[in-house]
């Protein structure tokens, strides 16, 4: 048989070091840099929890700010890679923001999660340790009402500035609220209900960060 | 220049000479949303060649189009900008609801997406599918100008200069059950 001809399949893996998640990797089991979290923060660090061979440690809200930056500048997680809020829809504790971090230098990826209680909705907002939770924490503002304290530019992601409410909490009805999102009027001669080219007409939204300079200009 | 009566001719109306010209010139709007769209490529591209039915030229400005092709689902915030590009387009026009997101919300039965495009533009032709085959956009292109040909345009609408009202339809009010009343398009324009 010419060698082109031949099947060449791909090598079996190696054992992993989870049997329950076929898929888990080293890099999840942080056991290591939760303890060195505990030892540098003590009570603020909460809970550990493993789950399918990754680890989530659970932390203060009142000094996850703190935390991010030791993270950050002592123990390399540098890459911020995605938060997102989660409505538990219970009593106490309601909500949860978890937020996804790469060590990339080590190849270590941790998951940190605090839990917010509806009476009090501030978290206190990371965007001064990493510049790219700016987005991701404005789309929980959006979704789950979340406020996120020292956010530099705390609007709406995807929904109308002057909505009302947050669409990814439990209690939203799933097809929305009729009339609370503005339509085109329904017929030929109607006036037009909102102006979707607002800066065509002078109305220039506010920039949301000062753009890097280009290389001239510096 | 002298005129053989052997020759024969034809005779036609105004109304089949436009429509006939029309239908087969129409230039779509590409008003592409989501994955729908890349299938209105297709239909676009060489191998379903939309060229047949004279409708190759696809028209970037509203102004030079004459039938939009709605493709994909569509927000409530992306309502109003496809109403003014509906708004922009010059008469006469046509409107093709392609996929189940553009006519009727399709999968996307939520809080963001408006269920069906007809709630804010006038709809002419409904496709199926998700997505609809090009073949599928291609009959829906032909029912349009199926409706173009079969369309009084020029003498019907306007009399000496003037717009004609628009019929009513209050003796189909004989055909409704008790208590309810007909809405024509006056009804809706006076609301
Ligand atoms: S109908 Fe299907 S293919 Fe078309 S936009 Fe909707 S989800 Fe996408």
């Amino acid at each position: 048989m010419p060698e082109t001809l031949k099947f060449h399949f791909t090598p079996a893996d190696p054992p992993r070091p989870d049997e329950a998640n076929p898929h888990a990797k080293e890099s999840t089991q942080v056991a290591d840099v939760i303890d060195q979290l505990r030892d540098a923060f003590g009570e603020a660090i909460g809970e550990q929890v493993v789950y399918a061979g990754e680890h989530t440690v659970f932390v203060d809200k009142a000094r996850l700010l703190e935390i991010a930056q030791h993270l950050k500048a002592e123990l390399g997680f540098v890459y911020f890679v995605d938060c997102g809020g989660v409505d538990r829809f219970t009593d106490e504790d309601r909500f949860e923001v978890f937020y996804n971090l790469v060590n990339v230098a080590d190849r270590k990826r941790l998951r940190l999660k605090v839990r917010v209680d509806e009476d009090d909705l501030h978290v206190p907002s990371v965007v001064s340790v990493w510049k790219a939770a700016d987005w991701n924490e404005r789309e929980v503002y959006d979704m789950m009402g979340l406020i996120f304290d020292g956010h530099p530019d705390l609007r709406r992601m995807y929904m109308p500035e002057d909505f009302d409410y947050f669409p990814q909490r439990k209690e939203f009805p799933l097809l929305g609220i009729p009339g609370s999102l503005p339509l085109p009027p329904q017929t030929p001669r109607g006036p037009l209900t909102m102006d979707p080219y607002a800066a065509a007409h002078g109305s220039k939204p506010v920039k949301s960060y000062e753009e890097p300079k280009s290389e001239e200009e510096e | 220049m002298a005129f053989d009566m052997k020759e024969g001719y034809l005779t036609t109306t105004v109304d089949a000479v436009l429509n006939w010209a029309r239908s087969n010139s129409l230039m779509p709007m590409p008003m592409g949303l989501a994955c729908c769209a890349i299938e209105m490529m297709a239909f676009a591209g060489p191998k379903y060649d939309v060229a047949r039915f004279g409708s190759e030229a696809m028209r970037f400005s509203p102004r030079q189009a004459d039938l939009m092709l709605v493709a994909g689902w569509c927000s409530f915030k992306m309502a109003h900008t496809i109403r003014r590009v509906w708004d922009q387009m010059p008469d006469p026009k046509w409107c093709v609801a392609m996929g189940a997101c553009a006519s009727t919300g399709g999968m996307h039965r939520c809080y963001g997406v408006v269920q069906g495009i007809d709630n804010f533009l006038p709809v002419d032709v409904y496709i199926s599918g998700c997505p609809p085959r090009p073949e599928a956009v291609l009959h829906a292109l032909m029912d349009i100008q199926e409706k173009i040909r079969n369309e009084y345009s020029v003498v019907d609408d306007y009399e000496f200069g003037q717009e004609q009202p628009v019929p009513t339809t209050q003796n189909n009010a004989l055909l409704l059950p008790e208590g309810e009343t007909i809405i024509t398009p006056n009804v809706l324009e006076n609301q």
